[in-house]
């Protein structure tokens, strides 16, 4: 992992590196569904997987779970979780299409209220983990069900909004410079999120804050409104992944974005970092995203059932896991068997 | 007192509901609604009970609302093909055990952090479960209620559900692998110098949890005479809470049963209390949001007066 990289072993290091082996298994699987799931049509055009509109439609899908994915890094850094991620994408889409449609607010005024909505709900969470010190997992897990219960309420459960003008449908369906429009606000988060992750102090006080929080603590570091910094990001950011999946999709309902709390985690642990904080980069959050995404939709080209995606991403996160603590287990296995057959002797002197 | 007021408060939330009930809306107390809404969350009981010492163990599983989908899946399709329901219930015990014991091997054995092994257990078996079944209904037939009347099939889940409980609250308290398991919890290193085996202790509590999923999965497909596979009901996040609002430590050592007792019950009255308090029930999850923060900031007000 990028973060024990140390002078001693350079490109070495990199090949083994968890980053760069999922990188060699998001190839191979791009490169295997470019195989299975292209053709050629009758006019000799490519369709499928290989063809460019297909790329960007699987772009198209990932980037609200890419989005969460990629503010969930610095959550989990720090070793925490955010739970409510998939209920304030919720949450903020319904405020934003409640005051659009029922309240005639206009659509920009509409969607900052979103953003604002979405940053007070991190809010919310960062001032229960931070000043009660309350277990994150918790809090979340809380709010996860008070914002998913807010959007519910909100529409009494039934109402869907709908009928968005095209000036705003535009982000979730029209193409900027040839790319969907979606892309550019995506990899302006992704630059954003990395360079405060990985080129600021802030960033590195998320690593070490995850790794002891108590000696960043006595290191002058304060702690509390780093991690506070950390959740607002997260709610934010999860409001606009709403805007986009409402932009998308032309609609907003109560329940848009169930169960992207838990695609966001995988994304996130498959990208190597550590659930319990202090090791992870945000490019390992984005060739996750990626292995996922692309694993999905190849299927999808593939003629394969959607479920056999989901399938495969569970068992790859397991086999992800699992590498990382082979070394350690047959080290160890290696070392009982070098001091199983003797019988107690004093240490050997060496 | 003092040491049980996480418990007692619960139970007086509770209670005051109900009392409150009983003067608005004596409706709540009919016999039939009533004992169907027991019969609901009976199965949900006893995956609590499993659950309550995984996480008194300092452990979570995410996975138990796959593997009751899983369970309950499998034992109807054997229903469906006659088999005896007395074959049936130990078929679907053993298949959670075996579930469970999955998940035991790579948390215990491997050292894996659960939160992340059952987050990938769970995607794993609900989206194979999705593929091999593409969302058909089961027909459990002529097994639905255990082939007795309606309210004698609501009695015996009950029942079942009340026994698992007394039996587990029991033996947390007076078992030497109950307090094994607060010992784990508290502080595993201490656990094991004093002569315990944390992993084994934290896996046999793993192999519980899928028994008592795969139980729970069995009393719930013959509750109607179709089973719709819903992995997705969020039942792990619903037992979870359970859990957490009955006063049992995320971080493992602390709490007991009646206190989950008293929180399911909680969690589970809010949202038909609305409905009989004349509340839009489109509010229930809102609620049920707001009563696990109230629960757990009440933990942390009283955590920082004791700290300063």
């Amino acid at each position: 992992m990028a973060a024990s990289n140390s002078k001693s072993t350079g490109w070495k290091a990199v090949l083994r590196s968890h980053e760069f082996i999922l990188f060699a298994v998001l190839v191979a699987e791009w490169v295997l569904f470019y195989a299975l799931g292209t053709h050629r049509n009758a006019r000799g055009m490519t369709v499928g997987f290989g063809s460019l509109d297909a790329q960007y439609n699987i772009l198209r899908h990932s980037v609200e779970i890419g989005l969460l994915a990629l503010v969930m890094t610095p959550v989990i850094l720090t070793g925490g979780i955010d739970l409510s991620v998939g209920s304030v994408l919720g949450f903020s889409a319904i405020v934003f299409g409640k005051l659009w449609q029922d309240a005639h607010w206009p659509i920009a005024a509409a969607a900052l209220a979103a953003l604002v909505t979405g940053a007070a709900a991190g809010g919310l969470n960062a001032f229960l983990i931070t000043w009660l010190r309350l277990p994150p997992l918790i809090v979340t897990l809380g709010t996860y069900s008070l914002f998913r219960g807010f959007a519910e309420a909100l529409t009494r459960g039934a109402d869907i909004f709908t009928g968005f003008p095209a000036s705003f449908t535009f982000i979730g369906q029209e193409r900027i410079l040839g790319v969907p429009a979606q892309l550019p606000i995506f990899a302006l988060v992704a630059v954003a999120v990395w360079l405060l992750v990985h080129r600021t102090t802030f960033g590195r006080s998320f690593r070490a804050i995850g790794f002891a929080p108590e000696g960043t603590r006595y290191a002058g570091i304060p702690v509390e409104r780093r991690v506070a910094l950390a959740y607002i990001l997260s709610g934010l950011v999860s409001a606009l992944a709403g805007l986009i999946y409402t932009a998308r999709l032309n609609q907003a309902t109560a329940d848009a974005g169930t169960g992207y709390e838990l695609a966001a985690i995988t994304a996130v642990v498959l990208g190597g970092t550590s659930i319990f904080g202090g090791i992870g980069t945000v490019h390992g959050t984005l060739l996750g995203v990626a292995a996922v995404a692309v694993l999905s939709e190849g299927l999808f080209y593939a003629d394969q059932p959607r479920e056999l995606g989901g399938m495969l991403t569970g068992v790859l996160l397991i086999v992800a896991l699992g590498a990382s603590v082979v070394p350690k287990v047959l080290s160890k296995w290696r070392s009982s068997r070098q001091t199983a057959p003797s019988t107690p002797q004093p240490p050997a002197s060496t | 007192m003092k040491q049980h007021f996480r418990e007692w408060s619960v139970a007086g939330a509770l209670g005051a509901m109900l009392v409150a009930l009983a003067i608005f809306a004596p409706r709540f107390y009919e016999a039939q609604p009533l004992l169907s809404r027991l019969t609901d969350d009976a199965p949900t009981l006893i995956i609590a009970c499993g659950m309550a010492s995984i996480i008194i163990c300092r452990q979570i599983d995410i996975s138990v609302g796959s593997m009751f989908a899983v369970c309950g899946v499998c034992s109807a399709l054997l229903l469906e093909h006659h088999w005896p329901i007395a074959a049936v219930i130990p078929i679907s015990i053993a298949l959670g055990a075996v579930l469970g014991a999955f998940n035991g091997w790579l948390v215990a054995g491997l050292g894996l952090p659960s939160i992340v092994v059952t987050l990938a257990t769970m995607v794993t078996w609900k989206e194979a479960l999705r593929w091999m079944r593409q969302g058909v209904l089961v027909n459990v037939g002529s097994a639905q209620w255990f082939g007795l009347s309606q309210i004698h099939g609501q009695l015996t889940i009950i029942a079942t559900s009340l026994v698992i409980l007394v039996i587990s609250a029991l033996a947390m308290r007076h078992l030497a692998m109950g307090r094994f398991v607060y010992a784990v919890g508290a502080d595993a290193e201490a656990a094991r110098l004093a002569g315990l085996r944390p992993r084994l202790v934290t896996f046999l509590m793993f192999v519980r949890l899928g028994a008592l999923t795969g139980l729970a999965a069995i009393l719930n497909a013959v509750q109607a005479a179709t089973l719709q596979p819903n992995p997705d009901s969020g039942l792990e996040l619903k037992v979870i809470a359970a859990v957490v609002v009955g006063g049992v430590a995320i971080s493992g050592g602390r709490g007991n049963l009646w206190g989950v007792f008293c929180g399911l019950l909680l969690l589970a009255c809010i949202t038909p209390a609305l409905v009989y308090l004349g509340i839009p029930p489109y509010w229930g999850k809102a609620i049920q949001g707001a009563i696990i923060l109230l629960a757990v900031v009440a933990d942390g007000v009283r955590n920082r007066k004791t700290r300063t």
